[in-house]
């Protein structure tokens, strides 16, 4: 059966986009291939891993297991739509501070992650910020300074 | 693959009077995986129910709460009323993947998949819970061991869904326990769920257990439990488990670790229990 066409209206970091796509298209191919946001990246394609992740209506989620025609009316925020006038923000420079970055494939999910973490927990002990970013995956092995920059923004805040 | 987002229980009874092969998407973290693998498996016509209000919030009454399909498994992660009266089903939540699933996750969709493995299943099933079915014939309720009857297979019509999961309120316990190859983002080797009132230390007034990842649905552990009651020492009592399990091998273990793994893990927690 052909694909059916939707029209969306959808907020991304800010900013209203409309767009006809294909109901079969992922929430992910959306941002990276129809708006250039490729900062959210397709590693596992199947919610494991977390480099795909996006805050949709102020919660993350996985971009890879969301159709773009379910976010019709949603806010987005892409790692894109983190910095202001080309300043990072607290977490982006924490990450650059701690030397959290290596292959930097998992860092949008992981300051994003980031993100929610110091949303849902005043001052959270470390190890709930290991459990909390348990849905983003590092094969750089880079967890311990990931933690520590995370830890360092909660404990500011 | 036409795709509809009705804005109403009525309007989804429309969209199944006018069609028949009708898809249901809730979170749709189990559904889009399995596209990824098998493209073939998109269906025709998919119908995203989360625009649909009915389906939203948790109830709390006397007797029971009802809990609304749609409610995410983050949801129950949250709500204090299911950590003080339904824990083992929080503490599964708790459990359950990483953040970014739970936010999507729901309780409906864990349901209706149906894995052997699903983790907000045996604490559903040792809370006796009812699933709640809404099609154009009407509105029916089934207890949830009757709803699910294998592997990937529940007992819902074409033009049905669920739209609630209820559960009796009891002064009962309850505890969840997992098993998985790590702690996070793992799908279970084996899971299961107590729920029990004890009378005085060591005499159980009621007592039951539900077992994932060991046969194709959730089972009850029932002649264990029967033996308990009948005063058979946990010891001996414990060998029964094997009379109600008929667990396989997979890739991540084999039928004997878990037929060994479930009756060392349970004694332990049992023998625990006693002495509380």
């Amino acid at each position: 059966m052909a694909n059916s066409t939707h029209t969306i209206k959808v907020n991304v970091n800010g900013q209203t986009v409309s767009a006809d796509i294909s109901s079969e298209l992922r929430l992910l191919d959306f941002l990276r291939y129809e708006l250039d946001l490729t900062g959210a990246k397709e590693v596992c394609g199947e919610g494991e891993c977390g480099a795909c992740t996006v805050v949709l209506d102020g919660i993350t989620v996985n971009s890879c297991l969301i159709l773009a025609v379910e976010v019709d009316g949603a806010e987005i925020t892409t790692i894109e739509g983190l910095s202001k006038n080309g300043t990072l923000n607290k977490m982006q420079k924490a990450f650059i501070d701690h030397h959290s970055v290596q292959c930097g494939y998992c860092i949008p999910g992981m300051v994003l992650s980031g993100e929610q973490i110091i949303k849902d927990h005043e001052q959270p002990p470390r190890d709930t910020i290991k459990e909390d970013l348990s849905g983003n995956i590092c094969r750089c092995t880079g967890y311990q300074k990931i933690v520590d920059a995370i830890e360092t923004v909660a404990n500011q805040s | 693959m036409k795709y509809f987002a009705p804005k109403s229980l009525e309007e989804l009874k429309d969209l199944f009077l006018s069609n028949h092969d009708l898809n249901i998407l809730a979170g749709g973290t189990d559904v889009l995986p399995r596209w990824q693998d098998n493209p073939s498996l998109k269906p025709n016509v998919l119908v995203d129910i989360k625009k649909i209000p009915e389906l939203i919030g948790i109830k709390d009454s006397e007797t029971d709460i009802k809990i609304g399909a749609l409610t995410t498994v983050q949801d129950l992660k949250k709500s204090e009323l299911m950590k003080l009266k339904f824990s083992s089903i929080h503490e599964a939540a708790c459990q359950f993947a990483g953040v970014q699933i739970r936010h999507r996750a729901t309780i409906a969709g864990n349901i209706c998949n149906a894995s052997p493995a699903g983790d907000l299943l045996p604490g559903l099933y040792v809370h006796h819970a009812v699933i709640e079915i809404y099609g154009p014939k009407g509105e029916r309720r089934v207890p949830i061991h009757h709803f699910i009857t294998d592997v990937g297979q529940i007992a819902l019509e074409k033009d049905e869904i669920v739209t609630a999961v209820i559960l009796p309120k009891s002064t009962e316990s309850s505890l969840f326990y997992k098993l998985g190859l790590r702690q996070s983002m793992a799908i279970s080797v084996v899971n299961f769920a107590i729920a029990c009132e004890q009378e005085s230390m060591g005499t159980f007034k009621t007592l039951t257990i539900a077992a994932g990842s060991v046969a194709p649905t959730v089972v009850y552990l029932k002649s264990f439990t029967d033996a308990i009651f009948n005063g058979i020492n946990a010891d001996d009592a414990i060998q029964l488990v094997d009379d109600e399990i008929s667990p396989i091998d997979d890739i991540r273990a084999t039928a004997s670790y878990r037929s060994k793994v479930i009756k060392n893990v349970l004694m332990h927690i049992i023998k625990e229990i006693y002495v509380r």
